[in-house]
């Protein structure tokens, strides 16, 4: 069998079922059996199947998977989000706006503090798009910035993404958290400069407003009491990893105790927070981890049937400029994102464009940070952005799809013109692990 | 006799998801522990870092059948929105059949493993040594189970789409 032959079989019998609804992690089953079946030789292959599938969750470099998800549910459940939120609120003066910075800022911070981007999208949404309707703020103010800012979580450490994509590509996992910090800042840099941007050419789009007016004393106290303690939690975290104190999976360790810790000092923990954050994080480990188990085999398939070493030897005789393939394969990621989840997106395309990546010459944290960037805008794209059908879900009825993506469009440039940033400047990315390395 | 079954086997699989979510905060308090001892000059257990991915196995795979339940797997809606609901229902249907084949399939050969394993008796060596036909237990188990739960789905005609979609990253 010729290696496209190859690679379009392995992919068409893991696309099949999953177009037809199947859950993803039996899709991957279903192909691998199959897969094995022919390129592995019967049984053996299918016990083999069955033995990757141990080893392949049974790894200490994925225990900061659940332990970012779960910092995020109890900084969530246990209300200290909503305290980052009521101090900013008040911080911030009657600017035209205001309500959309607030969004980008406390967005920001909370990636800083939470591995996902689920629970900060929702929460924004919920609380700032009925006070943005009330306000008269447009579509485009409202729910275009919570779009964007939900993504933020996905970049910036602590991302249980960026582990999982750490330790499927086998790259170094500090490092990768490490590089998202600055292009992180950076993009939520861009959404508050289109948010300037469009205030000033559609000012109607956000009126302004009386707002309470708090004494600096009064906004410094709040500021000190509510969101300084959380750099403890940071600290805890990328300070560590920093430091070199703790791995990833250590530092995830602590960064879930300064979380519980500071729930403790609020007052604010309890039983059914603890409940409630737990089940969450089952639920999210388990869907995602069951995934990788389905399949573990499939990367190993593509190589056995040549598959990925034919593409990648075919793209690079091609001679085409490295600049024009990478885009080639972020626009591959994007077209994915329309329709998979993250996850099997990263698990389809790893064992290709990594080795791809690194023969064209790009160092693979570069190139994870512009994947994790392409997984990112990936949530916002129809039909299938999870963002999309999250912010739907707590936007006023009568509220459209067509109305929540075009909202995002805007924000999707943004991260375009970070990708632009990080092809002309590397060092965005890979300078902060390369200071410490 | 069967309500009794019934509850004693929705008890089991409930209380697969509390162990799996004890399991979560154990590991971390234990990582926790390591570090500050390893820190702090004294000797750290041994068996911490094995223990943890022993762990996330065991938890995964037997806290995948209450998953199911909660429809807390990702699927993607793709073609089905195109349909008419009477297609909908019927390709329900062969989801839920090829989940219980492919369940089955892996679960049978995970016990084949897991007994060859057993027999030879070969050891999974890590910080320490652990019989290896426990590392593949799980995997006919939770499979099994997986199984179960789909044949619950569709005799009870339930669809895994009415409730809201799957959390995610």
């Amino acid at each position: 069998m010729e290696w496209y032959e190859a690679g379009a079989l392995l992919l068409g019998l893991a696309l099949v079922p999953l177009a037809l609804g199947v859950p993803v992690f039996i899709s991957f089953l279903f192909a691998n059996a199959i897969g094995v079946l022919i390129f592995m030789g019967g049984a053996n292959g299918l016990i083999q199947l069955v033995s990757n599938g141990t080893v392949s969750i049974s790894s200490f470099l994925l225990v900061p998977v659940p332990l970012f998800i779960l910092m995020g549910e109890i900084f969530f459940h246990a209300g200290l989000a909503v305290r980052v939120f009521d101090a900013l609120d008040a911080v911030f003066g009657g600017i035209r706006g205001r309500l959309s910075y607030l969004c980008v800022t406390s967005g920001t911070v909370f990636a800083t503090l939470t591995g996902t981007s689920m629970a900060s999208t929702a929460m924004m949404g919920s609380m700032l798009v009925p006070e943005m309707n009330r306000r008269g703020y447009k579509s485009k103010m409202s729910i275009g910035p919570i779009l964007g800012s939900g993504g933020l979580a996905m970049i910036i450490p602590p991302s249980a993404l960026a582990v999982l994509l750490g330790s499927l590509a086998q790259i170094d996992i500090g490092a990768l958290l490490l590089a998202g910090i600055v292009p992180g800042l950076v993009l939520a840099l861009l959404y508050i400069g289109l948010i300037y941007l469009q205030v000033r050419l559609d000012p109607n789009a956000a009126p302004i407003y009386e707002t309470e007016h708090h004494p600096l004393g009064r906004k410094l106290m709040l500021l000190a009491t509510n969101v300084l303690p959380m750099g403890f939690v940071i600290f805890a975290v990328i300070g560590m990893i920093i430091a070199g104190i703790a791995t990833p999976s250590e530092s995830a360790a602590f960064g879930v105790i300064g979380v519980v810790i500071l729930a403790i000092v609020f007052r604010r923990l309890n039983w059914e927070v603890l409940k409630k954050s737990l089940t969450g994080t089952v639920k999210v480990t388990v869907m995602v981890f069951m995934i990788i188990v389905g399949s573990s085999t499939f990367s190993q398939l593509l190589a056995f049937s040549g598959a990925s070493s034919g593409l990648v030897s075919w793209a690079t005789d091609l001679a085409v400029d490295p600049v024009a393939m990478l885009l080639l394969m972020f626009l591959v990621l994007l077209f994915l994102g329309m329709f998979l989840d993250q996850v099997s997106q990263m698990l389809l395309t790893l064992p290709v464009f990594m080795p791809l990546a690194v023969t064209l010459g790009y160092d693979p944290i570069w190139f994870g940070v512009v994947m994790l960037l392409a997984m990112e805008i990936s949530l916002t794209t129809p039909p299938f952005g999870l963002l999309l059908f999250v912010m739907l879900g707590v936007a006023p009825k009568g509220t459209t799809l067509s109305e929540v993506a075009l909202a995002s469009v805007p924000y999707i440039l943004c991260s375009l013109i970070l990708l632009a940033l990080l092809i002309l400047v590397p060092g965005i990315a890979v300078g902060l692990p390369d200071l410490i390395r | 006799m069967l309500p009794a079954l019934s509850r004693t086997y929705n008890r089991l699989i409930a209380a697969l998801a509390v162990a799996a979510g004890v399991a979560i905060a154990v590991v971390c308090i234990a990582i926790a522990i390591d570090v500050v001892m390893a820190s702090s000059g004294l000797r750290p257990p041994i068996w911490v870092g094995a223990v943890t991915e022993y762990t996330l196995l065991y938890l995964t795979l037997l806290a995948a059948p209450w998953l199911v339940r909660q429809k807390g797997h990702v699927t993607i809606s793709g073609l089905r929105n195109l349909m008419a609901p009477t297609a909908r229902r019927i390709l329900e249907k062969a989801v839920y059949l090829l989940a219980i084949a492919v369940s089955l399939l892996l679960a049978w050969f995970g016990a084949v493993l897991t007994w060859e394993s057993l027999v030879i008796g070969d050891l999974d060596i890590r910080s320490f040594e652990f019989p290896r036909w426990l590392v593949y237990l799980p995997m006919p188990i939770g499979l099994t189970l997986v199984a179960v739960e789909f044949a619950r789905l569709l005799v009870r005609g339930e669809s895994l789409h009415d409730d809201p979609p799957a959390e995610g990253l």
